[in-house]
């Protein structure tokens, strides 16, 4: 009886578990959105930091940055995972794994890019707060709907595996930066 | 039976802490054993000398703080190095003018060369050294030298917001890591956009749900917060005093003396009275002075000036009281009895000119001249000192308060009363080089010169005002109204003269 109950369990994960190629590919997009965001707010900083910084303390800030750039994607990706064994189990298709993430990644975090954008200001604050229940119940319905339909359309598909294809450049410019990133803050908080 | 005013609450308490304090004894117990004083710092931010009862401002704003003064050194024409947090701290702690230590941009810090000259590294291991600063940009610049503070509390402490538990794990790099996790990655507000997309928007809507969570706060316009770029901390004043206090008798019970570093950020803006100070001030009557809108100000409207400048009193009647009871708790303690304590701002705030605040370009007397009220142990007697003084001044006198040696590369001096002598020829600089490299000669800035009863304001790289020169006599000008620029040609040549050779002096190690 339990090694039925087994079989069927390997059974369900099997016809769910998404190929290691497209788990990368997800994480080649989200690696992609997170350092390039960080990226381009930093240069607005970077006129006021060469003001009063030294080049080793500007270049410090981005290994602080890095850092947390790659704790910041493999949360997201644990969290596209997560959904997907869990509110995306039913869809028994693995093989639109990599589409529904991508799709659902995009959303949360250009609405969470678009919000920081929108909302920056002291005089802003109460329209964040207002907005902010109601903001995050579209994303996430939206989200949530686009992920489950839009990966049965095969173009949009296409596009969005050619998208991870293309990202996963980036893996091998951002991934050992951010190691070595990891040394610096290591040795600067330690002596 | 009557009610009290508050007005008349505060003269009353006044003068009963006025009359603890003088009844105390006149020679400490806990000196007599220890041959070391300890020595505490209270700084309020953005906190004008001219906003106190005692220097004579109209209102009574300050009536606890003129009762402790009775039995201290008051310094009557004390000046920061500069108009904000940063450059006037940073001239306190590092004993230098700004075009010295460099901390001269929104956020800056000291160049590293000029580090080791603080009170922390000079007092040494022989001091317990304890340091909290509720403003970032201090603590930002403690954090330089970090390793020679002992505790080291976080600005979120006291406050109704939980410390960011990323910023705990850096304390060992804290000036770098404040830039980097609090500027840049996880701004709550201000005009900037956080550099960490997912967590950065999750640290900014926690923090906002909380600072504006109505059920926690009891004051009109909600509670007072820590506003600084990359922060926004909601804190009450009545848990701060308590904690300042609590932490006092900690550090009483430490062997060792100990130096305390309280940078408290009230009466900062935004200026956020309790609902108890809401009418003071009211129709009173008072009317400050009108002056002519600055070219470089906002433009603001006089009547908007004067609401501002309403709550800023306010906001300081409050935390006099606050800091009443906390002088009275510390004199029943017996830690006063031991111990030197120094009550002084970073830099003052404006209300005039269409302009509110500081940090500007605007170098005139509220934003620069900051109180100094120094009670040493064992002082019953109240002593003024007239003589033009800087904020520069604090560490030499903390050294020397301490029985440590002289350093050579200060430009501070040991203050008259403490063992300094008095000059009535030193010229008192104040610098505002928001806009100019840290690494450069200073070409763009907005320099105040202070000498005998006069003061030049000399605008370098600016063309947008009228004048580069404004000269004022502040014994029969003190509003600063008629500049004497194009009136009195000779002692402004005079003050050029002295302005451009130190100008040229300072610029000296960056021209190439």
């Amino acid at each position: 009886m339990i090694g039925s109950a087994q079989q069927r369990l390997t059974r369900l994960f099997s016809e769910r578990l998404p190929d290691r190629k497209s788990v990368w590919g997800v994480y080649a997009v989200i690696v992609f959105l997170v350092y390039s965001w960080t990226l381009v707010t930093s240069f607005y900083k970077l006129p006021s930091w060469m003001f009063y910084l030294t080049i080793d303390q500007i270049l410090s800030i981005y290994a602080y940055s890095f850092s947390l750039n790659l704790l910041e994607s493999i949360f997201l990706l644990v969290g596209v995972l997560f959904l997907h064994f869990t509110i995306f189990l039913p869809l028994k298709n693995k093989d639109e794994f990599q589409a529904r993430s991508i799709l659902a990644v995009l959303i949360v975090l250009i609405s969470s890019m678009l919000r920081l954008v929108l909302f920056q200001t002291y005089e802003d604050i109460d329209a964040f707060l207002s907005s902010e229940l109601l903001w995050w119940a579209i994303t996430l319905s939206v989200g949530i709907l686009v992920a489950v339909l839009a990966p049965k359309n095969a173009w949009i598909k296409n596009i969005l595996g050619g998208i991870a294809e293309r990202a996963a450049v980036f893996f091998y410019i951002y991934l050992p930066l951010s190691f070595i990133s990891i040394v610096v803050v290591i040795v600067r908080n330690i002596y | 039976m009557t009610q009290l005013s508050r007005r008349d609450f505060l003269k009353v308490a006044g003068a009963t802490f006025a009359g603890v304090l003088a009844t105390r004894r006149p020679v400490p117990l806990k000196l007599a054993n220890s041959t070391k004083p300890n020595i505490i710092i209270i700084l309020w931010d953005a906190f004008s000398a001219r906003h106190l009862s005692l220097h004579g401002y109209p209102r009574l704003t300050t009536p606890n703080i003129d009762a402790f003064a009775q039995s201290s050194t008051v310094f009557h024409n004390h000046y920061s190095g500069g108009n904000f947090t940063t450059t006037g701290t940073a001239s306190m702690l590092t004993g230098m003018i700004p075009w010295k230590h460099r901390a001269i941009n929104y956020g800056g810090l000291v160049r590293s060369e000029f580090v080791h000259n603080n009170p922390y590294t000079l007092l040494g291991s022989e001091y317990f050294r304890f340091a909290f600063s509720q403003n970032p940009w201090p603590d930002r610049l403690m954090g330089q030298y970090d390793k020679d503070v002992d505790r080291f509390l976080h600005p979120s402490a006291y406050s109704l917001m939980q410390q960011n538990p990323l910023i705990g794990m850096f304390e060992k790099d804290r000036a770098l890591a404040s830039i980097a996790v609090d500027d840049f990655l996880f701004p709550a507000q201000n005009n900037s956009i956080a550099g960490s997309s997912l967590i950065g928007y999750q640290n900014k809507s926690n923090v906002l749900n909380t600072a504006y969570n109505p059920k926690r706060i009891r004051y009109p316009k909600g509670a007072p917060e820590i506003m600084d770029p990359g922060y926004l901390i909601p804190y009450l004043n009545e848990d701060v005093y308590d904690g300042v206090y609590s932490e006092l008798s900690r550090l009483d019970s430490e062997k060792s003396p100990y130096f305390a570093y309280f940078h408290l950020y009230s009466p900062h803006f935004p200026y956020r009275p309790r609902t108890d100070y809401r009418t003071l001030f009211r129709d009173d009557g008072y009317r400050p002075v009108v002056k002519p809108v600055h070219p470089m100000s906002a433009g603001l409207q006089d009547d908007f000036m004067r609401g501002q400048r309403d709550l800023y009193d306010r906001q300081i009647a409050q935390i006099d009281d606050e800091f009443g009871k906390l002088i009275l708790q510390l004199n029943e303690s017996g830690i006063l009895e031991n111990s030197y304590l120094i009550f002084t701002a970073d830099h003052g705030e404006l209300f005039e000119r269409g302009f509110v605040g500081h940090g500007f370009h605007l170098m005139y007397e509220s934003v620069l001249k900051i109180p100094l009220i120094i009670h040493a142990p064992g002082q019953t007697k109240r002593e003024d000192v007239y003589s033009l003084t800087g904020n520069i001044d604090i560490l030499p006198t903390i050294l020397s308060m301490a029985g440590k040696k002289e350093v050579s590369d200060l430009d501070g001096r040991i203050l008259p009363g403490f063992g300094g002598q008095m000059d009535e020829d030193r010229p008192i600089f104040s610098v505002v080089a928001v806009d100019n490299s840290a690494f450069g000669p200073i070409k763009k800035a907005v320099i105040s010169m202070r000498k005998r009863n006069y003061k030049l304001i000399t605008y370098l790289g600016y063309d947008n005002v009228e004048q580069t020169y404004e000269l004022y006599d502040l014994e029969s000008d003190p509003e600063e109204l008629t500049n004497l620029a194009s009136k009195d040609l000779t002692i402004l040549s005079e003050m050029k003269n002295e302005f451009y050779e130190n100008l040229d002096r300072a610029n000296q190690p960056f021209v190439q």
